[in-house]
């Protein structure tokens, strides 16, 4: 009985703290100004801590507030990992900001369901931008946030050690992959770099494997009838499978983070691996993680699997982009437009901050890596947002966890896809 | 009646602040292991009973989660303690430099989590760039250290035992200042090598606070998180996985608050079983000690 | 005798060596620049970088964070140790009904993990009104170190002999008296141990301030620290150096509370 009440009283607690989620506007009106427009606050969360981004982001908040005085920006800074800890914390509350950063996906459809989030009208800019920079948000048919920044995976490999094992051009298909990768081995290189604890990078190789094999229409159809029992993708697992035997990955991959000083990044940053299936971040963490490769870096997209259905031309990667809360003033949305109306984004590309995103920008980038990748999503015949990011978290992280499971040689390719249609049809 | 009102007053405070913020929060977590919720806006409203236990339950993680707690379990008691307890005796003896060494063995339960674990990546890197293979190389046992799944725990438990032997270490020095210098000088008069000493007069009287720490010790580990989720976030395939990781892989990353909440729920009524037998078979002696004398 | 004395300084040297050599390795490491913690793990820096410690000591926001992170360290082990030495000794030298229920009451909240609670108490400190309060956070960390406070403590007092308190009442000490002239000064080793824990806990705490903060200007050490790592992601070395330098305060509070382990329970004793 007593248990009962103490109950009880937490959730009166509970209830009376849900009732209270809209964010107070500020007191203090600005002096000297319009006496028409209210003055408003948005609250932005972003995890632009270092610069190019925060200082991009933050002149870019300057200028808005210039010409609208009316309008504050506040700006909260996060750390990607403390960013999804304290945002998971006040949505359970019912709460958000008014503007944060999202990757669109799973997440984001979860956060629109518990109405979270408002649908975002992009105007005339819908037309501007590319299909692949604003898929990621689009859920049921309408758009959830407004997007900064597309990338995609591909293979960055170090020019001067295949050539070392003798490999002229980069394979163009999965038998002369494997070729390569055994090449690679024979000449006493390590062919590839991959971070085993933290999973999502070893997520790449199936997903990619499950697109050339089975083709983009099969991953979407498997999203909605959450059936991943396709033999198709059982046969991607049988060829990632194949790649794992050759024993192709650093001594230890299985405890490798991505960032580090003896992480993925830093093992091909300092040529000790051949090659690592990353996203277009991967330079830039090179030379940070580690000395960096220069002029001997180059990109090939993920091969074409001989008699498969996807194509060569097809993308897989994300982006990122902002997401504006439930009770986000308007000028949040308007705020965002701003922000990423191409007289800005454009040159912030060559700052090192973003990709293209709006039709024909990629003719605007100089970096040759950046343009690598830049062309091939232009040109690209479809895309697939990241498994782990694009279905329920739940469903993505099982698709990481057998998947590296699989490259340990702990679960069969048939297991890895019955383990996703569990977790996918529990959801 | 006055003496009611010592006792209410002086556990008022405690009790307060105890109740309000620990045991409301706690419960309503606890209520929560009977929704399926994702832990977005408001209250859960899917109530499925018990089904997050029996999901548990089947979960062949959650056999594992066991095995790693009992391991753990095992070698704190068997070696981390007795190490402990003899860096305290020797903390105890007058050498040369003794507040240095103080000040040195509680330095690694001072380190952040973080540092801890960037220090130890490098040392036990699995190629030759690491320390540990560096020096164990010499006599052949060179290994793969966290990255092999048959050495993960033991590797895992060397950096845990450096890292929280500091406060056993304080619990035991602080014990060992209450033992009248007396007792010791009395038997060391009566020619008893310093072992009996030890053995004899100190070990028994250092009882109550052995005690303590040890169970101390077991309900640390059955809560092990911190260093596990950024040594090893619980690999190589969930072989070094607690309860507390799973929980965090489910809670955080996978949105399932209320299956998080299960495999908390279960952690606890774990320690409270633990704490239950011990109190009543193994604390027992010091609850008599107490009334006794 | 003296060959014991001179065997246990070397047991003392070589095992001192062992525990502080990863200690050596950071503090070290903060004086390479990344590059050379990658390719020269091991040795010592060539050249030596003093410039990551300058930054960090020379970088406003790392002052106020070690403002923060003191000013909530300090109240927290003030409230912390005081409301639990109060239980405690009420639970060591009572004995009254329902005393091992309370003591077990207490004993369970080390029982669950503290990250399932933040969401349900999030809600609970939005709605007492303490976020981005420093309050929010003292409180919280004093709740919730309630628990082992009260088993330390509790286990201590109860090893003060019962004559001593005969001897006090018969002088007419009240139980208040009794707590505050006689118990305490007597304990004051359990009182530096618990203040030490409490400290260090306080001072490592992640979670709890990141939920309770939004604004930069209450976050303590271990948000910046995570922060600072978002800043110089890759910068290893440069991390290395702050990490060290967010410990120093921590052990220096450590250095002074560890004269009150040494002189202890039987020179109070004697006074008594």
């Amino acid at each position: 009985m007593r248990r009962h009440l103490v109950l009880c009283a937490a959730t009166a607690l509970f209830l009376a703290g849900c009732g209270s989620s809209t964010t107070p506007p500020q007191q203090s009106p600005q002096a000297g100004q319009s006496q028409k427009a209210e003055p408003v606050t948005v609250d932005w969360w972003h995890i632009a801590t270092n610069d190019p981004g925060k200082s991009t982001l933050d002149k870019a908040a300057k200028a808005y507030m210039a010409e609208h005085p009316e309008v504050t920006i506040k700006i909260t800074i996060l750390e990607n990992d403390a960013f999804k800890s304290k945002m998971s914390t006040v949505s359970s509350a019912g709460q958000a900001p008014d503007i944060f950063t999202t990757w669109g996906g799973g997440v984001l459809a979860q956060q629109v369901e518990a109405g979270l989030v408002k649908e975002v009208d992009l105007g005339e800019m819908k037309d501007s931008l590319t299909t692949a920079a604003v898929a990621p948000y689009v859920i049921d048919e309408k758009v959830y946030a407004v997007p900064t920044d597309i990338g995609m995976i591909g293979f960055w490999y170090n020019k001067d050690l295949f050539a070392k094992a003798g490999i002229t051009e980069p394979p163009g298909t999965w038998s002369a992959y494997l070729e390569a990768v055994k090449k690679l081995k024979a000449a006493g290189i390590v062919p590839i770099a991959l971070a085993g604890k933290e999973k999502w990078p070893g997520h790449f190789y199936w997903s990619y494997l499950a697109m050339r094999i089975a083709g983009l229409p099969a991953l979407q159809q498997a999203a909605e009838t959450k059936d991943f029992t396709n033999p198709d993708f059982v046969a991607a697992g049988q060829q990632l499978k194949a790649l794992a035997d050759l024993q192709p990955f650093q001594k230890g991959f299985e405890n490798a983070a991505y960032p580090g000083p003896t992480g993925q990044s830093a093992t091909v940053g300092n040529g000790k691996a051949a090659m690592e299936l990353m996203g277009q971040w991967a330079p830039g963490s090179q030379k940070t993680e580690g000395k960096g490769l220069g002029e001997a870096l180059g990109f090939f997209p993920f091969p074409a699997v001989e008699g498969g259905k996807g194509a060569l031309t097809e993308a897989f990667g994300g982006g990122g982009g902002y997401a504006v809360g439930a009770e986000a003033p308007d000028a949040a949305v308007d705020f965002l437009k701003f922000l990423i109306a191409e007289e800005r984004h454009a040159p912030a590309i060559n700052d090192d901050l973003w990709l293209p995103i709006h039709k024909g920008e990629e003719a605007t980038v100089s970096d040759p890596n950046k343009k690598a990748v830049a062309e091939a999503l232009a040109t690209a015949t479809g895309f697939q947002l990241y498994l782990d990011q694009a279905y329920p978290p739940a469903v993505g992280q099982e698709v990481n966890d057998s998947v590296a499971q699989l490259i340990e040689g702990k679960k069969t390719p048939e297991e890895v896809v019955q383990s996703i249609t569990e977790v996918a049809k529990s959801e | 009646m006055r003496r009611w009102v010592t006792i209410t007053l002086f556990l008022l405070p405690a009790l307060v602040l105890f109740v309000l913020l620990v045991l409301l929060p706690t419960l309503m977590a606890g209520y929560l292991s009977f929704f399926k919720w994702n832990g977005l806006g408001g209250l859960p409203t899917n109530y499925i009973g018990l089904d997050n236990y029996t999901r548990l339950f089947e979960s062949d993680i959650f056999y594992g989660d066991l095995r790693t707690m009992g391991v753990i379990i095992v070698l704190s008691l068997l070696v981390q303690l007795p190490f402990s307890l003899a860096i305290a005796m020797l903390l105890h003896q007058r050498i040369r430099g003794r507040a240095f060494y103080r000040l040195v063995f509680f330095a690694p339960y001072v380190l952040s989590e973080a540092v801890t674990a960037v220090l130890f990546t490098m040392i036990f890197a699995p190629d030759e760039s690491g320390l540990a293979n560096a020096i164990l190389g010499v006599v052949g046992l060179e290994s793969e250290w966290f990255a092999d799944e048959s050495t993960v725990l033991l590797t895992l438990f060397v950096v845990m035992s450096w890292k929280y032997f500091g406060f056993h270490t304080l619990l035991y020095l602080a014990g060992r200042q209450g033992i009248p210098k007396e007792l010791t000088e009395a038997a060391q008069i009566d020619g008893s090598t310093p072992w009996q000493v030890f053995r004899y007069v100190t070990l028994p009287l250092m009882g109550p606070t052995i005690r303590i720490s040890a169970f101390l010790s077991v309900i640390g580990t059955i809560q092990l998180f911190d260093l596990v989720w950024i040594l090893t976030g619980g690999g190589p395939s969930h072989s070094s996985e607690t309860l507390a990781v799973t929980m965090m892989q489910f809670g955080f990353k996978r949105a399932q608050i209320g299956y998080a909440s299960a495999i908390s729920v279960v952690m606890f009524l774990l320690s409270l079983v633990f704490a239950l037998w011990y109190q009543r078979y193994v604390m027992r002696r010091d609850l008599e000690g107490a009334t006794v004398q | 005798m003296k060959s014991r004395h001179l065997s246990l300084q070397l047991i003392a040297v070589v095992v001192g060596a062992f525990v502080a050599v990863p200690i050596i390795y950071a503090v070290i490491g903060g004086f390479k620049d990344t590059s050379q913690l990658s390719t020269n793990p091991f040795g010592l820096p060539a050249p030596w970088n003093a410039g990551n410690y300058a930054d960090v000591l020379g970088s406003a926001g790392f002052w106020r964070q070690l403002g923060n992170s003191i000013f909530i360290a300090l109240l927290t082990t003030a409230l912390l140790v005081g409301v639990s030495a109060l239980a405690a000794f009420v639970l060591a030298r009572f004995t009254f009904r329902g005393r091992e229920a309370i003591f077990t009451l207490f004993a369970v909240g080390l029982m669950f993990p503290f990250t399932v609670a933040i969401l349900p108490l999030f809600v609970m400190l939005r709605t007492l009104g303490l976020l981005d309060s420093p309050w929010g956070v003292i409180f919280v960390q004093a709740a919730f170190g309630i628990p082992v406070t009260i088993i330390i403590l509790r286990g201590f007092f109860r090893s003060i002999p019962n004559e001593i308190e005969e001897a006090a009442t018969l002088d007419g000490c009240t139980s208040f008296a009794f707590f505050w002239r006689i118990l305490l000064p007597m304990a004051r080793p359990a009182l530096a141990t618990v203040s030490v824990l409490a400290v260090v806990a306080s001072w490592n705490n992640f979670l709890l301030p990141l939920v309770v903060f939004t604004d930069p200007e209450w976050w303590t050490i271990p948000l910046g620290v995570q922060q600072f790592q978002g800043e110089h992601g890759a910068d290893t070395s440069r991390i290395m150096a702050y990490l060290v330098l967010a410990m120093v305060p921590a052990l220096a509070f450590y250095s002074l509370a560890e004269r009150h382990l040494i002189s202890g329970l039987t020179a109070g004793a004697m006074k008594g």
